[in-house]
């Protein structure tokens, strides 16, 4: 493409610049490139940019045939044919999609998580199972098995056959660890038990143990094509072998090595294949080298130090043996040489030593060897030579102590020291440590003759020497390391073993998990239910049926204790119930003045903001309900903004004063609308409400004169009241939902008004209540809402019975209710600022658990968390169908509660993803506020207060390096990586985040009651499985910190949960085992 | 062909919670707006390309959580920023005035090279709505107080300014990022009004 468009004109050298090529906008501006960035590649961006849009193609097309008026009659694009070409030729990469298209350099515009796994799945067929992959796991295994694997390589045999045949007739040639001294083919050579001599291969080897004579058959070198014949041969070494005693040693050795140990032996099989016919001998087993010459052919004779004789090696006549003693005798120097030598200096050439019968001169030769070769062919006649080492007295002085006894006594047979260590270990008599007998032997060249012969060599002893040196350097290499391993591993086991429990907690039949029936058999008649180690048990390791969910729920996190009666736990639900709702009472008359100031801040800044637009808004006004209404409406426009509406300011002003600290120009303000307030509220008040109102009102008063109990009280107010509430609260939230949205101003005021009623009687009622017992209510004494009041009295009573939805939910409706009633209680209200003052008395009496008046910090700050508080709570879950408006109010409220609770702390985001799955499960405020107090008891900690977070990621740290130390060497490299940031919200939020609503349950299951069977920092290793889950994917694009933040972020709510909780589970068991075993 | 490294932008979002960071991110990067974005925790960021003056460059976009509790948290992502972008609420006038305090603190943990010249955007969003209570007027004046910032009145959800606004950011982090190329060629600056600087910042590095 980029050849097609090359000749030179304008556009075609544009079209050069393929997306593929580098792209000089890309580059990274060097310091002085930058400035000045050369003008044609700027001229040129324009085709790069109508790549990416996808447009190239057009234009260019256009060019083509608008080309008699832009470009000179040769040009490409002018050209009839190519220019149509070329502008067809454009279609297809216009095609591709270009804004993705990322330089291999820049990592961090890696594809997105998606494409990663799918890449992944698809490159990655053959996955293995992380276990298998990390070796260090599996270290203790391999440990002891060592001596298995050298059983299974002598079983094994056949399998390494082929391969290890294959490197036998490879080592007949020159290699790294011999040297081709000799070569000569079609050297016959008669085994036993064969009745025709056989030709072979015969060649010379020179290697660091010596020089080694070998010869293979034809057979074998063409091509070693007898498969079974081989293996039945190998067996047949094997029995061989293992039937000198001497030889046995080296059963861990390779192949070859076999049947090298066996040749030396020197006698032969008895069923012979070609294996077993071929020849290796090493020539320092050799004492004589008997040269027998007769017409047909020559043969020499190689007999051992134990008097045994080598089949005959026939050479073809020629001087071919000649050839080969002289090299023989070469390989031999300088360390050993023949007796006599072959050549001897006689005058003016070599001479060959004329053998006598013992010691037989053998006939001279010239130094060329062939005028005299002929006499020497055509003489027949035998010949002995003897292979002497000359060097043993210089070897003495070298050698070792360790080595002495071998040479000072000769009788024995000396050996090499790697064959007497092999022995020793095998023995197990001297060798103290007991390495890994693998280590010793496989580093061995199969070569090496493990017994030596009498006749030992300098050349040898120095090798020799090299080698123990070797060898003991490896050995207390390889001891050290695995001592430096076990100390390492014992400080990581010192570090994690704090991380799960010793004690391994079997699995067996838990896999179903808690089910309805295995609970209901578990529940005496009482409902007592008393194996709780039972329950953890089979919660841990199956979850829980997803019906019983919210009975188990609050066992798990300790709110019911295990043993309970029914009863107990229900006297136990509503004293929850009555504590909630006191506490709740407590922290709503806060909020009511929370929400006054809120009111009045932002009725200065909108008064600043009319003032600096140059309106006066205020007159408007004054002047006018219909400018108040809209005024109104955009106030409660913003949720958080909702608050109060005057009447209740009104009230709180002489109250408040010493509290708050206004502006007075703010004051005005505040109060031209509280005046217009006013009036509006007049106005429609005069609708005829005030009616229904006392008629109300009567009806309550008269239930409450009869009752001293509650629950009558209660009836009247289920009865009456509160299901108007109820109704109330519908239109309300309906009418809240479209003014949220901006457009149901007029259906707001409809609302008010049917609030109004409501207001004004339940306040009623609630005076009554305070006055005829006081001390009851003192916490809500100065409580200036009356509302709230409403709230606290009716809420301990309706606390343990039926009735308990309202109450939990209509002091937040009233509170809302009056924000948009716009003062219509105003009037009712009254009596109430009467007796304010008595009832502000009161609250400063020493009686008051709250101290009363609220300081100004303690408003201010829970004003904060407040704020805090519903901005996270309308965004929790919303995209949930149960969270309504009904719940979140349920959400706010215990969001509320806990923070009231502690102060201190203060709400943290996350707090609520947090409660949100436990309200979604428990439905019920109060629990749900108990369970989450539980909750947070080890929450609160990963929190920025808290130390845990740290030690998540230092734990999370050493539980990779341990388990999987590949990972751990990716993140090591990006320094970064030890931050392991990318948990953060994974252990904030327990995962919530990250898994489904369904997955969180049986995640925070696992995470409960793996507390008490197997790990209490269960998250750590979910954290794990998930990044295990991901393992291959992050190291296959080595990602770094911010790539697997980002990949972690996409991810969310998409994995497969069950299969890393049990991965997660399965972790823990490693981990468990590592530990257990010491 | 000297270097193929391509020109990658970190840009940080900085404000309180829900004023809209994690919406005007995604507004810009995938041109949507939804109402369902929860509370960020931790840290997420998206990237971009932008073409910047015939250049393209990759924008990496922090958003952060907006809670200044978890600030501490947020320190590692603050490295090596090129510019930081500040947003507020129009209608909720603390988030507004805690602008002062998120420049401060950025300036305090970025610990950027030249913090006076360090390239900030403020951004006040919502102004789809209409209970707005901060006037454009007052944050004009902040921003120029503070030593002239590029001030854009946006809103996530109806894609007003959003692109505008983050070309700026682009370009001035763009010029930042330069600026600090040449420094690099010149290691250990002595500045000599480096006093004066240290009082304009009023405060800005107290000992603490």
């Amino acid at each position: 493409m980029a050849a097609e468009g090359a000749p030179a004109t304008r556009s075609a050298s544009g079209v050069e610049r393929r997306p593929s090529a580098p792209r000089p906008p890309l580059n990274k501006r060097g310091s002085g490139s930058l400035l000045s960035q050369p003008a044609s590649q700027s001229r040129y961006l324009w085709i790069r940019i109508a790549l990416f849009e996808k447009q190239l193609a057009k234009i260019i097309e256009h060019l083509v045939n608008n080309a008699n008026r832009y470009y000179e009659r040769d040009a490409l694009v002018a050209d009839p044919d190519y220019g149509g070409i070329l502008s067809s030729l454009l279609v297809g990469p216009c095609a591709l999609e270009y804004s993705k298209a990322k330089a291999p350099a820049c990592f961090w515009s890696d594809p997105p998580a998606d494409e990663l796994v799918q890449r992944h799945r698809m490159s990655a067929g053959t996955t293995t199972p992380p276990s298998v992959r990390r070796p260090i796991l599996n270290f203790r295994r391999s440990l002891n098995a060592s001596s298995d694997d050298t059983g299974s390589s002598n079983t094994a045999t056949g399998n390494a056959t082929g391969s290890s045949a294959k490197d036998y007739v490879e080592s007949l040639h020159q290699n790294s660890r011999a040297t081709l001294l000799y070569g000569k083919n079609n050297v016959r050579v008669q085994p036993k038990d064969v009745e025709e001599p056989m030709p072979g291969y015969l060649s010379l080897h020179q290697t660091a143990a010596g020089l080694i004579i070998k010869w293979t058959p034809n057979q074998l070198m063409n091509g070693y094509a007898e498969r079974e014949g081989l293996d039945k041969s190998f067996r047949c070494h094997l029995v061989h072998a293992s039937a000198c005693q001497n030889k046995c040693i080296l059963y861990s050795m390779t192949e070859i090595c076999t049947v090298y140990r066996r040749r030396c032996a020197g006698p032969l099989c008895v069923d012979c294949v070609y294996w077993a016919m071929s020849l290796q001998v090493c020539a320092w087993e050799v004492v004589y080298v008997h040269v027998h010459r007769s017409q047909a052919s020559d043969a020499l004779i190689l007999v051992g130090q134990d008097g045994v004789q080598r089949p005959p090696i026939q050479f073809p006549k020629g001087g071919h043996l000649l050839s080969f003693l002289s090299n023989f005798e070469t390989g031999l120097l300088p360390h050993g040489q023949l007796d006599p030598p072959l050549w001897s200096q006689r005058g003016s050439g070599k001479v060959f030593g004329r053998g006598k019968t013992r010691r037989r001169p053998m006939p001279s030769l010239c130094e060329s060897g062939e005028t005299e070769e002929v006499d020497w062919e055509e003489a027949a006649g035998d010949y002995v030579f003897r292979i002497v080492n000359n060097a043993i007295a210089d070897r003495e002085a070298m050698r070792h102590s360790l080595l002495e006894r071998a040479i000072q006594s000769p009788p024995r047979t000396p050996r090499r020291p790697l064959a007497s260590t092999s022995t020793t270990s095998s023995d197990s008599s001297t060798m103290s440590v007991d390495y890994p007998h693998s280590v010793g032997f496989n580093i061995q060249p199969p070569l090496i003759p493990a017994q030596l012969p009498p006749v030992e060599v300098e050349q040898a002893a120095s090798i020799e020497l090299v080698c123990s040196t070797m060898r003991r350097q490896i050995i207390s290499r390889a001891f050290y390391g695995w001592l430096a391993y076990c100390r390492h591993l014992s400080t990581v086991r010192t570090h994690l073993s704090g991380l799960v429990h010793p004690h391994i907690v079997p699995r067996d039949g838990a896999e179903a998990g808690l089910t309805e029936e295995i609970w209901r058999s578990m529940m005496d008649d009482e409902g007592v239910v008393t194996d709780k180690n039972e329950v953890y048990r089979l919660v841990y390791y199956g979850g829980i049926q997803h019906d019983i969910r919210r009975e188990v729920w609050p066992y798990l996190l300790g709110y019911y204790e295990f043993g309970s009666t029914a009863e107990q736990r229900s006297s136990q639900d509503s004293a929850c119930r009555r504590q909630y709702e006191t506490t709740m009472s407590e922290w709503l008359c806060v909020e009511a003045i929370v929400r006054q100031r809120d009111r009045e801040a932002t009725a200065a800044s909108i008064a600043r903001l009319t003032e600096a637009a140059g309106k006066s808004k205020p007159t408007d006004v004054v002047e006018s309900g219909e400018v108040f209404e809209d005024d109104c409406s955009v106030i409660s426009d913003n949720p958080p903004i909702v608050s109060p509406e005057p009447c209740e300011k009104e009230q709180l002003k002489p109250e408040n004063k010493p509290v708050l600290s206004r502006a007075p120009s703010i004051d005005e303000v505040d109060n031209i609308e509280l005046d217009s307030e006013e009036k509006e509220t007049d106005e429609s008040k005069v609708n005829g409400e005030t009616e229904t109102g006392d008629s109300k009102d009567h009806v309550d008063i008269d239930s409450l004169t009869d009752i001293d109990d509650d629950e009558v009280y209660i009836k009247s107010v289920v009865e009456n009241p509160d299901m108007r509430r109820e109704s109330i609260a519908e239109i309300k939230r309906l009418a809240e939902g479209i003014v949220q949205k901006g457009d149901g101003r007029k259906l707001l005021c409809s609302v008010d008004s049917a609030n109004m009623i409501l207001n004004g009687n339940d306040f009623k009622s609630s005076i009554d209540e305070n006055e005829k017992n006081p001390p009851q209510q003192h916490t809500s004494v100065i409580i200036t809402n009356p509302s709230v009041d409403l709230a606290a009295s009716g809420s301990p009573a309706s606390g343990g019975t039926t009735a308990n939805v309202s109450p939990s939910r209509s002091p937040l409706g009233v509170v809302r209710e009056e924000s948009q009633s716009a003062g219509a209680s105003f009037d009712t209200l009254e009596p109430s600022i009467d007796a304010r003052p008595e009832n502000r008395s009161n609250c400063v009496s020493p009686a008051s658990s709250n101290g009363g008046v609220y300081s100004n910090e303690l408003v201010e700050n829970f004003a904060l968390n407040l704020h805090r508080i519903e901005k996270d709570v309308l965004r929790c879950d919303r995209n949930y169908p149960f969270f309504t408006d009904e719940n979140l109010d349920k959400l706010r409220n215990i969001m509320c509660t806990y923070v009231w609770e502690h102060l201190d702390m203060g709400y943290m985001q996350g707090m609520c993803d947090l409660a949100a799955p436990l309200l979604v499960m428990m439905h019920e405020e109060a629990v749900a506020h108990a369970l989450f107090a539980r909750l947070m008891e080890r929450a609160k900690d990963n929190f920025p207060s808290g130390q845990a977070m740290d030690a998540h990621f230092a734990d999370m740290r050493s539980l990779i390096q341990i388990l999987d130390c590949e990972l751990y060497e990716l993140m090591h490299a990006h320094g970064d990586y030890t931050h392991f940031y990318f948990c953060y919200r994974w252990f904030l939020l327990d995962f919530k985040r990250e898994l489904l609503y369904q997955d969180v349950f049986s995640a925070w299951e696992l995470i409960w009651a793996a507390r008490y069977v197997a790990s209490e920092h269960m998250v750590l290793f979910i954290a794990l499985a998930l990044l295990e889950t991901y393992r291959d994917v992050i190291l296959a694009n080595t990602m770094d910190f911010t790539d697997i933040i980002k990949f972690f972020n996409e991810m969310a709510e998409r994995h497969d949960a069950s299969a890393v909780l049990s991965l997660a589970r399965d972790l823990v068991l490693q981990v468990q085992t590592l530990i257990e075993n010491k | 062909m000297a270097s193929r490294k391509k020109v990658l932008l970190k840009v940080i979002i900085l404000g309180d919670s829900g004023v809209g960071k994690t919406s005007l991110m995604n507004q810009f990067v995938n041109k949507k707006f939804t109402n369902q974005y929860k509370a960020t925790i931790g840290a997420d960021f998206l990237t971009k390309e932008v073409i910047v003056d015939d250049r393209i460059v990759t924008m990496q976009i922090w958003d952060t959580a907006g809670q200044e509790r978890f600030q501490s948290l947020g320190v590692a992502f603050y490295r090596g920023a090129d510019c930081c972008v500040l947003v507020f609420d129009v209608t909720a006038p603390n988030t507004f005035k805690s602008l002062e305090s998120w420049r401060d603190e950025f300036l305090i943990q970025a610990s950027p090279r030249d913090p006076d010249n360090f390239p900030f955007v403020i951004l006040g969003n919502k102004v789809d709505l209409e209970n707005r209570a901060v006037s454009a007027k007052r944050a004009q004046q902040w921003c120029q107080s503070k030593n002239d910032i590029p001030y854009f009145e946006t809103s996530a959800k109806e894609a007003v300014n959003v692109e505008l606004a983050f070309q700026t950011i682009a370009r001035n982090a763009l010029a930042q990022e330069t600026e600090a190329e040449l420094y690099n060629e010149f290691p250990d600056q002595i500045k000599l009004n480096a006093n004066d600087n240290g009082r304009n910042r009023d405060g800005d590095n107290c000992a603490c």
